[in-house]
């Protein structure tokens, strides 16, 4: 059986999953699985190639995708109908927020099912931000209140050569429209209508979200294109704060005694927001092993398990019974996270969700380029974003009308 | 005496010498054996993109095993570093806390573009970078080890250069396959609708696009509407006829007056289909939902299968065109006999399944021997060509006329009852009634036409082809043998019959 996953603990992560399969192999020795690890972006592409194999090509039989694509795969005719594969299996246990996400829209028809997930949140090193706030509670709770942080921050360590106040959590060095989203929804923008029936990219809250997060660049508070872990890394003391989610905090945690503390991203308007990324499983429909898949996924599913990947790869386990264990066996976490957990926002499972994450991220690469070339301008980025919006207003058009 | 460089080239080489399908494959052989020769801790792999000054990474090599990884750095800033790498072919990091090199690696790839209209084949110029990481035990990389490690970046361009020229091999080969299968499925099959949801289909499969829609131009060429279209399941859907897409007034000029068009960021194409400066047609193209980028060359293979198919879809009308002008009477366009046949032998079994009723009536002009001999052919001709006129207007869509032989004519009404044929005949009556000759032939007398029918009724007075025709023929009889200009359904006057 092959095993298509996503880089959940990054170059760890051949690593962590094989520690699962030999586990899983304990318990049936028969069922061998090979697992290859790709970025969202080689995996975005190969989802819309597997439907058609070339000879040389392998098929994949258990998928690890994000959460919101499981409609696109539904609709493509990829992902198989797990409902009809076991009539037994079921969401009950499942958190809340994750489960509209395993069902094709509209039905009751279980076709993805929930692996792990992340929140976002902020995370600050407590010696660091203790020399430029007495009340860093305070300070962070506002975006406004983050960039007057981060100029203090800068103030106070601009003797240290390669210090930005804030680490780029983005795995391409890049600005993310992962860690983008917090600002718009606190601006009161969004992706779609409550209908989901158009766009929201071209609105002026929409635009005033993208430009808050931008901000962090062009201030340059943050370094963008620049080699992963050469310069503003929290770890090396050349940066203070990071936004991003649970994964990899901890173990910065366990690094040379730094105390990293954590509190949900400051808003941009009234309300926090933090953003839910959870991941699914989906076997494909052309798989020759779909009961060997589903035992797999199953296995995934049980709480021992939950915890023991969750732990490893620093996430949230995605069923009730071992979400509870995860987070009640540490009352810092159940204090930090509770709050976090209440104001998070998935994206919608709906068949274009993951293009118009496309669409956008592609305007974010451009930015991230227009700045560093210092040719950025906040009109060509709202030019870009009307343009984007015409484009999923067609795209609506097309596969949700 | 020993060589060590060149015995580590030699087994280099011999590792990589192996055929790749892609350069993926070749990377993942190539980065482990770096990894395993020097003690690295990591190998990574990164594509230059040289108008963004980026190093884009692709891969990186850690234990026994590669991962595709991704992340971005802009050299913009890094004049020196870039100086050095791109004229040394090797730089040293000085970020980083542990000894990293960057080496770099040149290769040539096929590559095909448009250029004022002409297809042009070059082999264009590709840069990658190596990253090369010790950072467990700091150990510093020797000149030694640097002169190899550039060697050895050497052969690895060598043979990326020709992984890339095979694959091209392989890609073109395996497309021009695909294609010459497609027109061969096409231009065997003689029903177009049954060709063009073959070949969508099959274009779809091959190339991965998300869906394919196909534009065609009406008969007189005038107007253009979407007719097919596979959606990104594969499912093949009737278009609504619409005639462009919305928001797209000005594509037909762009399509038509060059080689394609391009929209949404090269995620989709639309390919013209034309027989030298006959427009047939145009095919869109789209990876709108994947926004994978559409290549030149799949451009150039579209391009080429397109003119194969705008050829096959003109042949393809004219044969429908053939086809449709021998079912039909050139002087009365009326169907002829033999399709009338076929369509009433269809009629009647449809009505035996469903239960449903069907009349038929035969008619023929009164007199026509007269109009013939008394004011010649030609005008004989325009009275059959008037009566033709006047059925072919006065009936439905679902109705079958047909010149059945002299001037002898047959229509077929479907889901029709006795009754309901006779206010049919009624109207024919009127209507070829008001018919007159033209006065210059008849001396300046007004003579009307004038037709006789006779009406038979499935069921109720047969059940097969023969005995309806039989039957209406028997009910036309009787309506001559009582003077003409009249009709008859066959059931109210079988007495007269017997």
């Amino acid at each position: 059986m092959i095993l298509w996953a996503m880089p959940d603990s990054g170059d760890r992560t051949k690593e962590d999953y094989a520690a699962l399969v030999e586990l899983f192999k304990k318990e049936n020795p028969s069922i061998d699985v090979s697992v290859r690890v790709f970025t969202r972006n080689v995996l975005w592409r190969r989802i819309f190639t597997i439907k058609h194999p070339t000879h040389e090509e392998e098929v994949p039989d258990l998928i690890q995708i994000p959460h919101y694509w499981t409609a696109l795969l539904v609709r493509e005719g990829v992902a198989e109908n797990l409902s009809q594969l076991d009539p037994g299996l079921s969401l009950a246990n499942c958190l809340v927020p994750l489960k509209p996400h395993c069902y094709q829209p509209g039905t009751k028809d279980i076709y993805s099912y929930p692996w792990w997930f992340d929140l976002s949140a902020l995370h600050y090193r407590a010696d660091h931000l203790k020399l430029v706030t007495a009340k860093p509670e305070h300070d962070l709770a506002t975006w406004e209140g983050l960039l007057n942080v981060c100029q203090a921050l800068r103030e106070q360590f601009k003797d240290t050569p390669g210090y930005y106040p804030m680490q780029n959590s983005d795995w391409r060095g890049s600005l993310s429209m992962r860690n983008a989203l917090p600002c718009i929804w606190g601006r009161g923008g969004d992706l779609l209508s409550a209908d989901l029936g158009t766009t929201l990219v071209g609105t002026k809250a929409f635009k005033d979200g993208i430009r808050d997060y931008v901000n962090l660049a062009l201030k340059n508070y943050m370094p963008i294109l620049r080699e992963r872990g050469s310069l503003g890394t929290v770890i090396s003391g050349k940066a203070s704060i990071l936004i991003s989610r649970k994964q990899g905090v901890s173990s910065l945690n366990a690094h040379r005694g730094i105390r990293l503390r954590t509190l949900p991203v400051p808003t941009t308007g009234t309300t926090y927001y933090s953003y839910l990324s959870g991941m699914n499983l989906f076997i494909n429909k052309l798989s020759q092993e779909k009961k060997n898949a589903l035992k797999f996924i199953k296995f995934c599913a049980r709480p021992e398990n939950q915890l023991r990947y969750a732990a490893m790869i620093d996430a949230f386990p995605a069923f009730e019974d071992a979400f509870e264990q995860f987070i009640f066996s540490s009352s810092q976490r159940l204090q930090t996270y509770s709050n976090i957990l209440a104001s998070a926002r998935t994206l919608p499972n709906i068949t274009i969700t993951g293009t118009i994450m496309e669409i956008l991220k592609r305007i974010l690469a451009v930015c991230a380029t227009q700045i560093v070339e210092e040719r950025f301008t906040q009109a060509s980025l709202d030019r870009e974003l009307d343009l984007a919006a015409k484009e999923i207003e067609y795209l609506l058009s097309i596969y949700q009308g | 005496m020993f060589d060590k460089k060149s015995y580590t080239l030699y087994k280099f080489h011999k590792q990589l010498n192996q055929s790749f399908q892609n350069k993926r494959e070749l990377l993942e052989c190539a980065l482990p054996a770096l990894r395993n020769l020097f003690r690295l801790d990591r190998v990574y792999f990164f594509d230059w993109q040289q108008e963004r000054a980026l190093l884009s990474l692709k891969m990186m090599c850690k234990k026994e095993y590669c991962m595709d990884m991704q992340e971005d750095i802009s050299v913009l800033n890094e004049p020196v570093f870039l100086k050095q790498l791109l004229q040394d072919g090797l730089a040293e990091t000085t970020d980083l806390s542990y000894p990293a090199i960057y080496v770099l690696v040149r290769w040539e790839r096929p590559s095909v573009e448009l250029k004022a209209g002409e297809i042009h084949n070059f082999m264009q110029d590709k840069v990658g970078v190596l990253r090369l990481e010790r950072f467990r035990k700091n150990r510093v990389f020797s000149n030694e080890e640097k002169e190899l490690i550039k060697a050895l970046g050497e052969e690895i361009s060598h043979n990326l250069r020709n992984t890339e020229i095979d694959q091209a091999k392989n890609q073109r080969l395996n497309i021009s396959t695909a294609l010459n299968d497609l027109s061969t499925i096409f231009a065997s099959s003689l029903r177009l609708n049954d060709g063009l949801e073959l070949i969508l289909k099959g274009v779809q499969r091959y190339f991965r696009f998300d869906r394919v829609r196909l534009y065609l131009t009406d008969a007189e060429g005038s107007k253009i509407k979407s007719v097919l279209g596979v959606d990104i399941s594969g499912k093949v859907t009737q278009q609504d006829g619409k005639t462009l897409p919305q928001g797209e007034e000005n594509l037909l000029k762009e399509v038509f007056d060059s080689a394609a068009a391009y929209r949404s960021t090269r995620s989709v194409i639309y390919i013209p289909l034309k027989v030298q400066r006959n427009k047939v047609g145009f095919l869109a193209f789209d990876n709108i939902l994947s926004r994978r980028r559409i290549g030149y060359m799949d451009f150039i293979s579209l391009q080429q299968f397109a003119s194969q198919m705008a050829l096959s879809i003109d042949n393809a009308r004219l044969f429908e065109r053939v086809q449709e002008l021998s079912n039909y009477d050139e002087l009365t366009k009326l169907p002829v006999r033999r399709y009338f046949n076929e369509k009433f032998a269809e009629e009647i079994y449809r009505s035996k399944r469903f239960d449903l009723t069907l009349s038929l009536i035969i008619m023929d002009i009164d007199w026509f021997k007269q109009i013939n001999d008394g004011y010649g052919h030609q005008i004989g001709d325009w009275a059959l060509k008037e009566v033709s006129r006047v059925i072919r207007t006065s009936l439905r869509q679902t109705d079958v006329p047909c010149r059945f032989g002299g001037d002898e004519m047959v229509i077929m009404l479907p889901r029709t009852n006795g009754e309901e044929a006779k206010i049919i005949a009624k109207r024919l009556k009127d209507r070829i009634g008001a018919i007159t000759l033209p006065e210059r032939y008849t001396e300046g007398k007004e003579v009307h036409l004038s037709i006789s029918q006779g009406i038979s009724s499935f069921p109720f007075d047969g059940t097969t082809p023969d005995v309806l025709l039989e039957k209406a023929d028997k009910a036309l009889y009787v309506v001559k043998q009582n003077g003409r200009g009249s009709f008859a359904v066959y059931r109210e006057v079988a007495e007269q019959v017997a």
